[in-house]
Parts: structure tokens; sequence; C-alpha cells
């Protein structure tokens, strides 16, 4: 654990310390776990990670360097900025593992597209619901097929985390080729999470219609 | 449950030199309110109500005129009256086409693709005109402060308002020689004024319909930390709107009586949407009002009868695409209906009874309206300018970005950079690339909006990156940091990391007002406005002590027997002074002169009330009183 350069207590975060309230100028390119001062690790509680957000928070944020230094203030804006995106990434466990693969010098979502082949079948069929609702979306028996439609992305979105939990616990090693089949999962999953957005918002359009 | 004292004893005391107002520049009404002895109150003058009407009158010569006293030459000079400047703030000429076509002046699009408006043969932005606003809000403010003049404030806008609205509403306040701490979100002032930090934790929605904007906001409260979870809204749909529903009736009868040409009379127009609002109004509390058109100049007087049934009907529409704002909200948020603990109506449009009992019906809850909805976002504002000043640290407000922040790719669709609903500050950084040899330049369009097309998205303008280093296409690697600050306002920074020599790229926007044009307009004209409103001020109070001199002198004689000495010696020796002061045209000497003045003249006015009561209850025969 780092020690605060002004008055030597421990350090929870490298942004700032708590105990006297100096904030600091973190160097580029640490992790967000290092940014939160949480152990590198993909299980995470996300009431203990959202708790430690709110603390740093209250450390950080430019509200309270409204009377400071220009140069200070900057500095509370750009770590507040740091503290939210890093929160963004480790928060949603789909954004999470997506950064793991990312660091761990695996493929980049737009390098490697592919699918679990087993899921492209279902795609297809799901695709075509969904564009049917898009076409009519106050179509009759269609509210009931898009909710069972839901339970199901659910399901696969819950059984497609616990997989990749497990691939990532312990963590690979760099460059590992089970970060190429990481990358495959992950695809699905953002397929079931772009789905289950736009069944929201078809359902959000049609309680409008009504 | 209004605003109640929190750790009052342990906050350091206020001294002048932390003041900051806060400020509701509202689209309908503006306000100002200021943090004082534990809690936020309305700033307002003796004897006057703080709240300006966000309207400006242009007299054929002279200084432009904003509040009330603007407000009633709306009928009689419609050509020279402006309403609900907010609207255009931020705005192009395309953007306002339809609401363009009922307005009685001209519009036109400056160099830099702003909207104008022309009044008495000069052209004005939207931003001038709101800092005419501001000034006198302002003006109000300080004099209600004794004539300490506070320039730091926090500035409140709808939460939907994007980039460039905000940009413009802080473009404004400088115009008008403020110092914005901060731009913060209505909905969100109005929770803090509400004082629901006293919950421990709890879920909480704001219901905003203002004079011209809607805004729904969720958010929620853990440790004295309130976060928003989710913003949606519309900055085209408030009170104005219902109003129009009115004014669309009236039209629709007057017509045929009147004939369409007097109907496109910009007076008539005026009259019309008048007697709507006060119509609108009427409803609130009664089931039946009259819709009125009176112009007396024209000798039209035109009444109707509307029952409160009808008007509910014609809102109904209106009414749901609030509702539906709200359904989205709460999604964004992942939450429903029923684990909403509190509902804040905010704007005056939510005393509408139909507003109310939709809104009640939608969350199950009995809403808040403890606090007077047209002051609750001032009064929110003046506590998070208290924040901002240091007074205090056990609360604070994290905010989102109501709007998704994309770059347009190749082929006219948006790759989104920053999601709607992220909290602020935030950041993100997008690598950019050449794809030409020796390439030194880079264009690239950013846009803010959910849809899925760049040209259906609200464009914040054409970024030019310059200065890359000359090298082979594909080679040059830009890193663009998008930066949204706690304002809510977008900044851009690129560095050329191909080199690894990380090159500054030079960024140019190309939209709103320049920092330069901002000094140029502030140098022009618009710098002496502030003088012309200070002397406009110190003539109202030579005015003012003349009358007291007058009323002093004429009753001086009649009370000087009742009067003790010190007492006479006193108002004497202030009269003399208020007079000298009169001589000059000094605004500090002027105000404390008359104050001065007025502290001395209570014995009198105490003993003329005296006499008066007791020469009135001698007049009536015993049993009356």
């Amino acid at each position: 654990m780092q020690r605060c350069p002004n008055c030597d207590a421990e350090l929870e975060s490298p942004l700032g310390c708590a105990a006297c309230q100096r904030i600091f100028d973190p160097p580029e390119g640490l992790s967000p776990f290092e940014l939160l001062g949480l152990p590198q690790a993909f299980a995470l509680d996300e009431a203990h990670l959202r708790r430690r957000v709110l603390r740093l928070g209250r450390l950080v944020h430019p509200d309270f360097f409204g009377n400071a230094p220009a140069q200070e203030r900057e500095l509370a804006e750009r770590n507040s900025a740091r503290l939210n995106r890093a929160h963004e990434l480790l928060a949603d466990p789909v954004e999470r593992a997506n950064w793991f693969v990312t660091a761990l010098g695996g493929p980049a979502e737009n390098e490697q597209r592919s699918m679990p082949q087993a899921f492209l079948a279902e795609v297809l069929e799901w695709n075509e619901l969904l564009e049917e609702a898009r076409a009519a979306p106050a179509g009759s028996g269609l509210r009931e097929r898009l909710e069972a439609l839901a339970s199901t992305l659910a399901a696969e979105r819950a059984r497609g985390l616990k997989s990749i939990a497990a691939h990532l616990a312990p963590l690979p090693e760099r460059g590992s080729l089970l970060l190429r089949e990481l990358r495959t999962q992950l695809n699905a999953l953002r397929y079931v999470d772009r789905a289950l957005s736009e069944i929201e918002s078809l359902s959000l359009a049609r309680a409008s219609l009504r | 449950m209004g605003y109640i004292e929190l750790n009052v004893l342990n906050a350091p005391a206020t001294t002048p030199s932390t003041l900051a107002l806060g400020i509701d520049l509202g689209t309908t009404n503006s306000l100002a309110a200021i943090w004082k002895d534990g809690r936020p109150v309305v700033l307002h003058p003796e004897g006057k109500s703080g709240l300006v009407p966000s309207v400006i009158h242009f007299p054929p010569d002279g200084m432009p005129i904003v509040g009330r006293e603007a407000r009633d030459h709306a009928v009689a000079d419609p050509r020279h009256v402006i309403f609900s400047i907010k609207r255009f703030m931020g705005r192009g000429l395309a953007d306002m086409r339809p609401e363009l076509a009922s307005l009685p002046y001209q519009a036109s699009e400056s160099d830099n693709g702003l909207i104008q408006l022309e009044v008495q043969g000069r052209k004005y932005t939207p931003e001038q005109l709101s800092a005419l606003i501001l000034m006198r809000v302002h003006d109000l403010a300080c004099r209600a402060l004794g004539g300490q003049d506070v320039r730091k404030c926090v500035i409140t806008v709808p939460a939907y308002f994007d980039d460039t609205q905000r940009q413009a509403t802080r473009d404004a306040a400088r115009l008008a020689g403020l110092e914005v701490l901060r731009i913060v979100n209505e909905p969100t002032a109005a929770s803090l004024a509400y004082g629901l930090d006293q919950r421990d934790k709890g879920n909480v929605a704001v219901f905003d319909l203002g004079g011209g904007t809607f805004d729904v906001t969720v958010l929620t409260i853990e440790d004295s930390v309130f976060r928003v979870l989710s913003t949606a809204g519309d900055t085209h749909l408030g009170g104005d709107d219902f109003d129009q529903l009115l004014a669309g009736l009236a039209r629709a009868e007057l017509g045929p009586l009147y004939g369409d040409e007097l109907l496109g009379d910009p007076g008539f127009q005026q009259a019309i949407r008048l007697g709507a609002e006060q119509c609108k109004i009427a409803l609130t509390n009664d089931p039946e009002a009259e819709l009125r058109v009176v112009i007396p100049a024209k000798r039209i007087s035109w009444r109707r009868r509307i029952e409160r049934e009808e008007f509910e009907a014609l809102c109904a529409p209106l009414v749901e695409r609030t509702i539906s704002a709200c359904r989205q909200a709460l999604s964004d948020a992942k939450l429903e209906p029923g684990e909403i603990d509190e509902v804040v109506l905010v704007g005056g449009a939510t005393r509408m009874p139909c507003v109310r009992e939709r809104v009640q019906r939608f969350f199950g809850r009995k809403p808040h309206t403890e606090l007077n909805p047209d002051e609750v976002v001032a009064l929110g504002a003046a506590v998070q300018a208290n924040i901002l000043m240091g007074g205090r640290r056990d609360m604070l407000l994290m905010d989102v970005t109501p709007l998704s922040l994309g770059v347009e790719t190749m082929g006219g669709a948006v790759s989104k950079i920053i999601q709607r609903n992220s909290t602020i500050p935030c950041e993100a950084t997008e690598g950019f690339t050449t794809y030409v040899d020796n390439q030194t330049g880079l264009d690239f369009h950013i846009v803010q909006g959910e849809r899925e097309l760049a040209h259906d998205c609200r464009s914040l303008g054409r970024f030019q990156l310059k200065g890359i280093p000359p090298m082979p296409a594909g080679m040059a690697r830009v890193a663009v940091k998008f930066h949204i600050d706690a304002d809510g306002v977008l900044t851009v920074g690129a560095k050329e990391l191909g080199t690894g020599k990380s090159a500054v790229v030079e960024i140019q926007p190309m939209h709103g007002l320049t920092d330069a044009e901002v000094e140029r307009m502030l140098k022009e004209g618009f710098a002496h406005a502030r003088e012309d409103f200070d002397q406009r001020r110190a003539a109202d109070l030579k005015i003012e002590i003349g009358t007291m001199v007058r009323a002093t002198e004429s009753n001086l004689n009649a009370g000087r027997a009742g009067l003790d000495r010190e007492s006479v010696h006193d108002l004497e020796e202030a009269m003399e002074h208020a007079k000298q002061a009169c001589s000059g045209s000094d605004l500090k000497a002027l105000q404390k002169a008359r104050d001065e003045f007025e502290r001395a003249t209570l014995p009198l006015a105490a003993l003329l009330m005296n006499n008066v009561a007791q020469k009135a209850l001698m007049g009536r025969k015993l049993g009356d009183v």
C-alpha cells in the first residue's frame, strides 16, 4: 500500500488522500483497479465497489474545489473523470471481462467478431422476431413472445457470465489462446445485451402507443 | 417537508466574500436565491417580487426593459417584445423554423450558424438577450442584498440541454458580467432544495415541467451523495405548449369573425397568447374559466367559457409525452415505478391538476409540492452555490450527461464514445488515423443524441485536427480525448502518438460563440449595458429619495412636537445627506444615503401612523370598532 507524500497516511487510491484531503495526479495508464485501490480480479463485490466510488467521489469531486486555484480545480475535474471511467469499466461484468481480455493481450472487439457456433443458429431465430417487432410494435401476440425471449436472453447472459468468470479465475496468462475463446463468448454476451436493450425500447414504444 | 437545516453549527460563518447567487434562468420567469443563515432564501427587493418575467421590451429609443414592465407592452408593441428566448439558446435557424413562423420579429443566421433576432434595427443573439435578463435578475438580487455586488453564481439549465445550449448559457452569463461557478441541472437542483439528504437511502424522481422545457430525473441518495441515475426529457415541451392549445382554440373560433389577416397581426397574436395563459392558470383552481382576447386599441373583446374537462382533453397527448419520458428514465435507471420513494414536482406547469394526477397515478405516490414550484430551482442552485463556495462538505451531487456523445463514421453512422447517463465529469479516448500519405490534418464531426445516423443527432460541430507530422497513411495515431466537465460541457484534446512524440494537435471548434466573439460583444455596447443598468438604478434611487424628501418635509412640522430632539436631528441630517447624494450618481452612495434616510424616518412614520390611527378611531362610532 502506498503512503501519502503529504501526511504519510496509507493511501486507498492514488487519486487522493482521505486523511489530509490532498489530491494527486497519478500517471496515465493505471488500471481501473489500481485507480480505485482494488485487487485485480474478475470477482468483485458490487456494493463494495459502489461505496468505494462514492467515498473517492467525495474526495476528488470538483464541487469541493470551487475556491481552489485553477490548476487544482482542473486536477479535480480530471481525477473525477478518471474515477467515473474506472467505475464504468468495472461496474458491469461484461465491461469488466472485456477489460481483462484486452489488458491481457487478447484480441480487441473489432479484431475478432466471431460468436460461438451453437449460438449463431439461435441468433438467426431471435433476429427474425426482433425484425417483426420493429416493423409492427403493436402486433398481436408479440408482447408475450418478446417477454419469453427476454427471459431466455437473461438466462443466456447469466450462463455466459458464469462461464467467463470460471475462465478468468485464476487469470489466464498474457496472450493465452484462452483469450480468443473468451472474446468469442463476450461477443455473444454483447449480442445478448443489445437484444435485451432493443426489447426494452420496443416495450417503451408500445407503452407510449397505448 | 420543507428544507431542514443541517449541521449549521459546524458550518463556517458565511462572510461576504464567500457569497454566490443561485440563478434560475427560466423560459417564462427567472429568479435568484442565496444561502443565508443555514438555508437557501429567494432574493427579492423589499416590497417587490424577485420573480422576473423573462421578457424584454425594446422601446424605440432608449434602453431595453426587462421583466413585468416589458410584458405589459406585449399587446401594444408586439414587434419589440421578446418572450421565451431560452428556446433559442444554442439553436440554429433550421431548428427553430416551425416556431419562427408565429413570431413577429425577423430572424437570421450569423456566419457561424447561430440564430439572431432583429429588433429595432439591431441584431441580437439569444445569448445577448438572455444576458439582459440575467443583468436584471442580478440587479434585483444585489438590491435585496443591500447593494452588495455579488458576481459569482450557479446557473441552472434543463437537464436535457445539450452541449451547445449549455455553452450558450455560460456565454450569456459572461456577457452579463457574471462569473459562473457551475451550470447545474434544474431537476437536480430542485432535489437539493427539498433537503432530501435527510434520507439515508432512497430513490427520487424529479418531474420538472417548466415554461418551455420538460425534464425527468431519477436519482438515488446514499450516504448523503445524490447520484443521478438517469435523465430524460424534451427541450421543446412546457407550459407554453399548453397555452398554445388554448390559443389554437381561440384562433379557430376568431378566424371566421375577424379574418385571417387580422389574426396574423402580432398584437392580436400576443393578446391571444396572454389570454390563453391566463385562462390556463385560472383553470388550475376553478372547474371552468373564461378564455378572453382583449385588444383595447382595436375595440376587440372576445370571451368564451372553457371547462376544465375540455382543456384536459386537449392536454392529454402532451401529458402522455411527459409520462413516456418518465418510463424511459426509469428504464435507464433500471427501476420500476414502485421503487421510487419520493416524487418531486418542479416548474409552474406542474400546478395543473391533470399533470399532478397523472404523475401520482404513474408513480403510485403523492408527489411533493411543499415548496413553490417557481422558486425551488433557484433555491437548489443556492444550495449548490454554497457547496461550491466551501460552505459544506457533507453532501455531494453527482450528475450525468443527458445525451450520448459520438463521432460520425464513414457512411454517416454514429460511433458512440460516451453513453448517455454517464456520471460527469467523464472522459473517453478515441483513436484516429490518416488515410492519405503525408496527411497533416483530420476532420471529425461530433454529435450528441441517441439516433443511429449522424444527421438525426444534434451536431456539436466539425472539429479539425491540424499539425499531424507527415508520415505514410495509417501510421499516424491520433488519440482524441473527449472530456465532459461537471457543467456537462465538452472539451476536446488530441495527441499524436505514432511518432512517440505526443505532438499536441490543434483543435478548432466550428460552432457557438468563440471566446473572441464574447470578448468583442463585451467590449461593444454590451459592456455599456451594465453601466446603463447602474445608471437606471441610480435614477430610480434619486426618484425614491425625492419622494421621501417631499413626504418628510410636509410631515415634519406637524410631527416635530411629538418627536424627541435626537430623532429630529438624525432625520434632518439623513435627509441632507440624501439630498447631497442626489447631486452625484454614485450608486453605492445613493443606496447608502437612501437606506440611512429611510431608517431615520422610522420614528416620524410611527408617530404619524399613531396619529392617523387615532383620528380614524375618533371619527367612528364606538359600535363600529
